[in-house]
């Protein structure tokens, strides 16, 4: 007889028959074996019920899968040989589907245990190990996974990636990126969010808005224009997986720029005729107040290039009071300090800005908003003001003299508006390049781009190309043709493709076609899925990004409405990665070396840019192609064909796949090849792409060079593009350039220390050293 | 030795190196997992 069972922990338990009809009973609901005769037995009105015939049979089953285990002698069976015995009595009593569906079930029982050890496994790896010896940890370079909310976050992340592996997907989605064929971006925001987001900060301006924790009205100067910026970008990372981009920088804070001229140029009026004239504030200032507002009424305002208008107006007015030369020379006092004050403002605003974006937080503390600026082609006065002054207080650097980490800058460069010599930006466009140099922001986007400007239209900002974060373009738009724009729009999410193994797999180019059709097939699918989960989403999921009005169209929602009509304007992003272990698993050669695999990898490129074109007619949305990033990724892809294939020279024998289209970094070019190279794959990306050239020593002393590869760009039809070069700092010294193994200015080597008495001297020499901890 | 001579600061501190990976900036490579760090260690200079 059998009165205990071994449970899979070793302990051991009374034996319960039941726990093993039950379990029958679930198999022989889902066969649907017993139906025919439930329903006959219903029909005669049998006085057991039918639920009765069901438990009746399993009983048996179960008595006779005892008396099997009894007959071999286990009398204390574990949960294995137990589940044995049940399947041969299922066979041998006849009820062979059942059979079937009580053997899909033990294996899905065995998966579903599989993985919560592995999550367990996780979590302990998540809670034990620091950052420093964890991949995992280490995944976003942007969150710091020693802290505690850190942590906590990778605890979420990895769970909710559990359950929507288990729950959500489809099994032939999750299966494909489990093992590595595709990679679902983002899966732990899976049902949540959507990427990213272009704001509009003019439109979310103009009235003021809510950031769930209070109203914050319409800003009265620069400087509460910047710090609303930031606190917008902040407000929105909360709704997003992604990251927050501004398209119109530029635009939208010269109007704060325009309003604190206009106030300080009123406050030094007033002192101007009050020294001049001798009176007091009281007498002068409501005169002078006034007459502003009358004016401002009738549309004459003080700009920062003074208007002949509002001055002969505001001349004519006050020598009604006051003589004319007063007037005059009041005038020209108020024209220069008002200049001079809103400068000012207005460098202080952009360096708080900026140091705010470094250090302010979203998600639980853990992690500073991932945030972009794009600007560069605003030509009015107040906006080149801000331009100037974001890219001096870059140069500047954070506090101590660090590189600022965020925002990521974008300098948006046209012909006739800052490339060139008597271009009216073009100062900027120079600056741009110097700040760059040493700082590596800003970044250069390329207007002029075939593909960029097919959408632009002058006079209307909302139709210059914009990108986010590190490449992501949302500007075409299928689903409605009448808004190709920037503003308000986003990537809803992303998949990308795992090239080198489908080439690894086929071999042939005509068999890779034929197996990456498939695969392209499968992501376009898989994006679908997600997207009518995200479609359900409500308004007020998401209470800053759509109850605020930030996502087009969102502000014709109510708080209970689903998104799924305004996210149409959206994108879905099928993504690649390895083009250049593509090809040689393909031909023996990448596109760097050989013009027949340049040839070929444009084929590739170009297949799959035409399949999204085709699913985006098909389905009326936005389907486009994107040159994946690879964070995080690249690594992961290449971990599991080493696995799977062995290692293959060019192909699988580093610890990375290539950057999407990029030239393998390892592979020795000229820029300007390299460049030449990439850029018509730019062409086909539309939904992201990048290009980066990498340059030794310090480029600020060769910004000739730095400027000629900015130009080239332009010239080859890159969309997008950045020059890295070394960045060093000594946190001891202060110093910032490039640093070999000794310090430049202060002579010690890493790990090294330096005498007191040598950093007082050097603060003689360099006054604005930053204070070295422990250093009085 | 004048005391401001015997007072040392800057024992065990590195310096900073800043790199761009995946289109973001990153203070110290320690912070990248594996495979970035191994693209990074392979970047080549390009001429111009
Ligand atoms: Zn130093």
């Amino acid at each position: 007889m059998i009165f205990t069972v071994k449970k899979r922990d070793g302990r051991e338990m009374p034996f319960n028959i039941e726990k093993i009809s039950d379990a029958i009973i679930k198999a022989f609901r889902a066969s649907g074996e017993l139906k025919e005769q439930i329903k006959a037995s219903q029909d005669q009105i049998d006085l057991l019920g039918h639920e009765d015939l069901l438990s009746s049979t399993a009983l048996k089953v179960a008595a006779y899968a005892v008396g099997r285990l009894e007959a071999e002698g286990k009398n204390k069976p574990d949960i294995e040989e137990i589940q044995d015995a049940v399947e041969k009595a299922l066979t041998e009593c006849g009820y062979g589907d059942t059979a079937k569906s009580y053997i899909l079930y033990r294996a899905e029982r065995t998966r579903i245990r599989e993985v919560n050890t592995r999550l367990m496994h996780t979590l302990r790896d998540i809670t034990f190990s620091s950052a420093k010896e964890s991949d995992l940890k280490r995944e976003n370079a942007n969150i710091d996974g020693d802290t505690a909310m850190g942590t906590m976050l990778k605890y979420g992340s990895e769970s909710a990636k559990h359950f929507y592996t288990m729950m959500m997907l489809k099994p032939e989605h999750s299966r494909a990126h489990s093992e590595g064929d595709i990679h679902i971006h983002d899966l732990d925001f899976y049902s949540l969010t959507m990427t990213c987001c272009q704001i509009d900060l003019k439109k979310l301006f103009k009235n003021g808005f809510n950031t769930g924790h209070g109203h914050l009205r319409e800003p009265k100067d620069i400087r509460s224009y910047a710090a609303l910026a930031a606190i917008a970008i902040q407000s929105n990372q909360n709704d997003q997986h992604g990251g927050q981009s501004i398209p119109n920088f530029d635009y939208a804070m010269a109007d704060g720029v325009r309003i604190t001229y206009r106030k300080s140029y009123l406050s030094n009026m007033v002192k101007a005729l009050i020294l001049l004239t001798g009176k007091t504030e009281e007498e002068i200032q409501p005169v002078v107040k006034k007459l502003h507002t009358e004016m401002a009424e009738m549309g004459m305002v003080a700009t920062l290039v003074p208007n002949e208008k509002f001055v002969e107006a505001e001349a004519r007015e006050l020598s009604k009071t006051f003589d004319a030369e007063t007037v005059m020379k009041a005038q020209k006092f108020a024209e220069k300090m008002a200049y001079e004050e809103t400068d000012k403002a207005t460098f202080q605003a952009m360096e708080a800005f900026v140091h705010n974006l470094n250090s302010m937080h979203s998600r639980a503390g853990a992690q500073t908003p991932f945030s972009s600026i794009n600007y560069g082609m605003c030509t009015e006065p107040e906006a080149r003001m801000v331009m100037k002054n974001l890219l001096l207080t870059t140069e500047e650097g954070l506090g101590g003299g660090e590189t600022a980490i965020f925002p990521i800058q974008i300098f948006r460069v046209k012909k006739g508006v800052n490339l060139n010599e008597g271009d009216p930006n073009y100062d900027l466009f120079k600056l741009a390049c110097r700040v760059s140099a040493k700082r590596l922001f800003p970044n250069f986007s390329f207007q002029d781009a075939p593909y960029n400007l097919q959408y632009y239209k002058e006079g209307h900002p909302e139709t210059e190309i914009s990108y986010m974060g590190c490449r992501t373009r949302v500007i075409g738009n299928n689903y409605d043709p009448t808004r190709e724009i920037s503003y308000g729009r986003g990537n809803l999410s992303f998949t990308s493709i795992n090239l080198p193994r489908i080439a690894i797999k086929m071999k042939s180019v005509d068999l890779f076609f034929k197996e990456l059709d498939r695969m392209l097939q499968l992501v376009s699918d898989q994006l679908m899925e997600r997207f009518a989960v995200q479609s359900k989403r409500k308004v007020k999921n998401f209470p800053f990004l759509m109850g605020q009005g930030v996502w087009i169209d969102s502000e014709k929602l109510g708080w209970e409405d689903t998104v799924g009509e305004v996210i149409k304007h959206g994108t879905l992003s099928i993504g690649f990665i390895g083009l250049a272990e593509t090809l040689v698993a393909l031909t023996g050669k990448h596109h760097g070396e050989s013009e027949a695999s340049q040839e070929l990898g444009l084929k590739i490129i170009g297949h799959m840019r035409e399949f999204c074109d085709k699913e985006s007619k098909r389905l009326g949305l936005n389907f486009s192609l994107l040159a994946t990033p690879a964070e995080g990724l690249s690594g992961r892809f290449v971990r599991m064909d080493k696995k799977k294939f062995g290692i293959i020279p060019g192909v699988t024998d580093r610890d990375y796949y290539t950057n999407s289209f990029h030239v393998p970094v390892y592979y020795k070019i000229s820029a300007f090849k390299k460049l030449a190279l990439e850029a018509p794959y730019h062409a086909l990306t539309n939904a992201g792409h990048i290009s980066y050239i990498e340059l030794d020593g310090d480029p600020t002393q060769n910004l000739d060079a730095f400027e000629k590869i900015v130009r080239y760009m332009a010239e080859v039809g890159i969309g997008y593009g950045s020059i890295n070069h070394p960045v060093d700092r000594d946190p001891v010294c202060g110093f910032v350039g490039v640093i070999g193994d000794v310090c430049p200015r202060c002579g010690r080597s890493e790990g090294h220390a330096i005498s007191e008495a040598k950093i007082e001297e050097l603060r003689k020499l360099y006054p604005g050293m930053p204070v070295f901890r422990g250093v009085r | 030795m004048s005391e401001k001579e015997l007072n040392k600061f800057g024992e065990g501190v590195g310096f900073e190196r800043i790199r761009r990976i995946t289109g973001y900036l990153v203070g110290t490579v320690d912070r990248f997992n594996n495979a970035k760090r191994a693209e990074v260690n392979d970047r080549v200079k390009h001429g111009v």
